[in-house]
């Protein structure tokens, strides 16, 4: 089931000349055995491509193409195969097509003109998720008790956290997440946005198990998709909220907190759906906890409207987003770990590296609980302005 | 760390009392009794939290579960006798927009009345 590269990619492109150079400029992953490329011109040849060939694992597709266009593909592909993850490729700030592409389940998105090295890494970390996926699924086929099916939620979970993060002068950025042993539904990711600004989520679904995973999967991705050209992170849980709501019969629900930062003016947006708010720790090792914007978690209610609350950081002010697998951390006398010392752990590093500071957080939560085993993941997310920045 | 339940039947209401925490090591435990006690009459249910240390994301669906087939028996579900650190969790999750919260038990019961 769990298929070796190389790995077939089918590249959709109406431009004749990108055939010759996709092959020169991934010439070594081809010759590694890593890739394979094959192409089609239009949606309609992809999708005879993906008949015949039952062997194409992800598919790189252009939008504008004639006789049927890559967001009408999209819709397409899952009937062919719905284990087969798809990356568009997008004129640079067209921002209406990468969303309507992400909502139409697209796993990520690259832009023109295309950046090979960029495109690499995002097949890469695309490729890396589907095996990930295929493992998953495959032992879900032989899954004979809840352990079993704890270990490939688990999978899926892991195969979604980015493990690359943006080299941005003006800011740093770095999250992890641990999981429990046996629960959770904890993820953070990352989106780059127009115009170097970038947005970030932390979130926390109900439940456990395959269903959830799937839930959080849809999450991120519907998240990534409403990110992008939206009017701020409000606008982005209300997004989110409806089409979650929408198809949710288990009554699963995700807390999320989504925030998004301008590296130009220092401006950083946030909107809470359920979650903890954000924490500011100033250079100085004072912190606080940004006011709360009062939204309900997500996929309980339709037409919700969430509240946004921004605030100006200063160079070298950090944020620190969790859930509350950090703060109720708890000890074997059910001591939790609290805020305070969430802040201390935080403040206690003035360097400049954010993944540092993040590392931090987790040592002080291990230190602090002993050898009581955690009973819900744990995820934080630290983001600074850089002195510089 | 677990979480027990016991009940009582009330004039209009079966109040039951959760104590301990609520986790999602024992989320179905929690979910199974409410069950048995939805299962068991067309009622409205209490969920009485005084004794209740903590409850996780998990145990919050397990509320909501409860509510949604309460509301089909055209029964409600009401939460009362919250402690701080309970309260703020409702607070923030914007549970307490979803769910009726009263101070005490005898507050509960006299919203049922009303």
């Amino acid at each position: 089931m769990v298929v070796k590269p190389p790995y077939k990619i089918l590249v959709v492109d109406d431009e004749p000349d990108l055939e010759p150079l996709m092959l020169q400029r991934m010439r070594r992953n081809i010759r590694r055995g890593q890739y394979n490329f094959v192409f089609a011109r239009n949606g309609v040849q992809a999708l005879d491509r993906l008949h015949q060939e039952d062997d194409i694992d992800m598919v790189v597709s252009d939008i504008n193409m004639p006789e049927m266009d890559g967001l009408t593909l999209l819709q397409q592909i899952p009937k062919v195969d719905p284990n087969i993850r798809s990356i568009i490729v997008s004129a640079y700030g067209d921002m209406e097509n990468i969303r309507t592409a992400m909502n139409r389940g697209a796993f990520d998105f690259v832009t023109k003109p295309i950046d090979f090295r960029d495109l690499r890494v995002t097949i890469d970390r695309t490729l890396q998720h589907l095996m990930e996926w295929r493992e998953a699924l495959a032992s879900r086929d032989q899954l004979v008790a809840l352990q079993n099916e704890l270990t490939v939620a688990s999978k899926m979970q892991q195969s979604i956290l980015p493990t690359h993060f943006p080299d941005h002068p003006g800011y740093q950025l770095f999250a992890n997440m641990e999981p429990a042993r046996s629960v959770g539904g904890d993820f953070f990711d990352v989106v780059t946005l127009e115009n170097e600004r970038i947005g970030m989520t932390v979130a926390d679904v109900s439940d456990k198990g395959v269903p959830a995973a799937l839930f959080m999967m849809s999450t991120r991705t519907l998240i990534k998709g409403a990110a992008i050209g939206s009017a701020g992170p409000g606008d982005v849980l209300r997004e989110v909220n409806n089409l979650l709501f929408e198809d949710n019969e288990t009554e699963m629900f995700v807390t999320v907190l989504y925030a998004e930062y301008n590296p130009a003016n220092g401006e950083f947006v946030y909107a809470s759906g359920g979650h903890d708010p954000p924490l500011l720790v100033r250079p100085d090792g004072s912190s606080t906890s940004l006011p709360l914007t009062g939204g309900i978690a997500l996929g309980l209610l339709p037409d919700l409207n969430y509240r946004q609350n921004s605030v100006i950081l200063e160079p070298g002010e950090t944020i620190v987003l969790y859930t509350d697998g950090v703060s109720e951390a708890m000890t074997s006398d059910e001591e939790q770990f609290g805020l305070e010392r969430l802040r201390d752990a935080v403040a206690a590093d003035p360097g400049e590296d954010a993944a540092a500071a993040n590392e931090a957080v987790f040592e002080a939560v291990s230190d602090f609980v002993g050898d009581n085993p955690p009973s819900d993941d744990i995820t934080c997310l630290t983001f600074r302005r850089t002195v510089s920045g | 760390m677990s979480v027990s339940t016991e009940w009582a039947w009330n004039d209009n209401a079966i109040v039951v009392t959760a104590d301990g925490r609520v986790d999602g090591t024992n989320a179905r435990d929690f979910q199974s009794a409410l069950e048995a006690v939805i299962e068991a009459s067309d009622q409205a249910v209490i969920l009485d939290m005084e004794r209740l240390t903590y409850i996780s994301s998990a145990g919050l669906r397990v509320i909501l579960l409860a509510a949604k087939s309460l509301q089909r028996k055209d029964a409600t579900l009401s939460i009362c006798s919250l402690s701080d650190p309970i309260r703020e969790i409702f607070s923030v999750s914007g549970f307490d927009q979803i769910i009726p919260i009263h101070a005490t038990q005898a507050e509960a019961l006299a919203a049922r009345k009303s």
